[in-house]
């Protein structure tokens, strides 16, 4: 268990199998929302998740993997692709510089 | 809902394994699709039974399929375990099989590719900080070069003639299958392994290497639309459309068109994952489509991906359209049908009760209870966001 604040967040990674499909189409629209805040949002494999993201948005089925290519990065697991609350929580904490437990 | 954010201990699960794996033999296709469609459409167009026979043009179609792809499945192969080095040495090495060996060598590519690049980075690991200043040029190309040589060679003499015999051994396994129209049993493995997000690792880890196989052969291969079928996602979102539970059904629309036109089938596994009983409705559905495919005859030229119905229109083979249509419009009903049944025509009150689904889910005791229990009141949540941002 671990907080982190939506202030600190400054590269936001949304990582699924390939990194060419879903991950593509969440982290453009998360672009789009995240627009103004100026947090660098990007799409990549779950086996290459970047050492310099801040927190990463992957699907639960994925979770696993995620943790064990980026041991001790936040994740934040969503079920849905389209409006999925814990995806919304993540937007909202970097807009309001709110804190976000992962 | 904080317990869905507690990282759970690690990635060491059997299912989390086997997807790692699959991730790589996915991870050396899929960067390389747009040439298979490419070389799809060029054999498609220009071969003596294509649209514009061309008999100059034609003669693309054998280097590109021996040559170009597993070339560059190997390059990438090699990236990904040791950077520009490896997919250098990777390509190289894959030059071996290729020659090793009369088929396309995909299969081949896949091996030899990463472990060669895995032998060089043990090489550059070892000397790292060893070299005297101004060596350094010069033990990197040779270091590399006397890699990628030793695995050609290895490659040409043993791996090769290995991959040939395996790769026409499934070749041989594929034409049973369908000579003895058990193509549509396929479909029991296939629907339920994708939506546990190994529908990359199957479809362009497995269908791709033996379909461009076929293709080279007959022109046409029904391989590559047994996972990319649109149509059974299709048929359970409209399903979930009409008869889920009413806090799901306001997100369907959107997430039809995303899946059905955009080709992101990712989309609708949460659907199925929520409610697993209604993997048999996936099951059927693909079933029917595949049959359908089998029966008229159908198959395309390439892999279509993403799986959208606009890319599957464009890859399908000349005299195959009409059979492509009925294969995913009976996918889609079928599995519209069983969904809908299994859904209780809306009328189950199980459904609506949070419960259920956590209920429901594989045993595998340590992740589900844990990952699957939120999904009912996060969906609740989820659709009253969708209502406001509608609003």
């Amino acid at each position: 268990m671990a907080t982190i604040n939506g202030k600190d967040i400054h590269k936001l990674v949304v990582a699924c199998d390939a990194g060419m499909g879903s991950s593509v189409m969440l982290a453009s629209t998360l672009r789009k929302q995240l627009g103004k805040s100026g947090v660098t949002v990007e799409h990549t494999p779950v086996n290459d998740i970047p050492a310099d993201a801040d927190v990463v948005v992957c699907h639960s089925g994925l979770a696993a993997r995620a943790r064990s290519v980026a041991p001790g990065k936040p994740i934040v697991p969503f079920q849905v692709f389209l409006g999925d609350p814990a995806v919304t929580r993540v937007v909202k904490a970097i807009q309001q510089g709110a804190d976000l437990d992962v | 809902m904080a317990s869905s954010f507690t990282p759970e201990v690690s990635g060491s699960g059997f299912r989390a394994g086997v997807q790692r794996l699959g991730g790589y033999l996915a991870g050396m296709v899929m960067p390389n699709i747009g040439a298979i469609i490419a070389w799809g459409l060029i054999t498609a167009m220009f071969i003596p039974v294509g649209w514009v026979p061309n008999a100059s043009l034609a003669e693309l179609v054998d280097p590109m399929i021996k040559y170009l792809l597993p070339v560059l499945i190997g390059y990438t192969g090699g990236r990904m375990v040791h950077g520009r080095r490896g997919a250098v040495v990777g390509a190289t090495a894959t030059m071996g099989v290729i020659v090793g060996a009369d088929v396309p060598m995909f299969l081949g590519a896949m091996i030899i590719a990463p472990l060669t690049a895995y032998v060089l980075k043990l090489f550059d690991n070892a000397i790292e900080g060893r070299i005297r200043p101004g060596f350094e040029m010069l033990v990197d190309n040779f270091s590399a070069g006397i890699v990628g040589a030793g695995f050609a060679i290895l490659g040409k003499l043993a791996i090769g003639p290995v991959v040939n015999a395996l790769t026409k051994a499934a070749g041989d396994g594929v034409d049973w299958l369908l000579d003895n129209s058990l193509m549509p049993l396929v479909s029991v493995l296939v629907e339920p392994a994708k939506v546990l997000f190994l529908n990359n690792a199957i479809n362009h880890g497995v269908f791709s290497p033996l379909g461009v196989q076929q293709v080279a052969e007959s022109g046409k291969s029904i391989l590559f639309m047994i996972e990319s079928n649109p149509g059974p996602g299709l048929g359970l979102l409209a399903a979930f459309l009409f008869f889920g539970p009413r806090s799901l059904r306001p997100t369907t629309p959107a997430a039809m068109i995303i899946h059905f036109f955009g080709g992101i089938h990712e989309i609708y596994f949460p659907y199925v994952l929520m409610k697993p009983r209604l993997i048999l409705a996936m099951i059927a559905g693909g079933m029917a489509g595949v049959a359908t495919f089998m029966v008229t005859g159908a198959g395309t030229v390439a892999s279509p991906a993403p799986g959208s119905i606009f890319a599957f229109t464009a890859v399908t083979a000349k005299g195959s359209h009409v059979g492509m249509f009925l294969g995913v419009i009976v996918a889609a009903a079928v599995t519209f049908g069983v969904a809908s049944l299994l859904l209780g025509f809306g009328r189950l009150k199980s459904d609506q009760e949070p419960g259920e689904t956590a209920a429901a889910d594989e045993p595998v005791a340590d992740e589900p209870v844990a990952e699957q229990s939120p999904a009912v009141p996060a969906q609740r949540e989820s659709t009253e966001d969708v209502r406001r941002e509608n609003a």
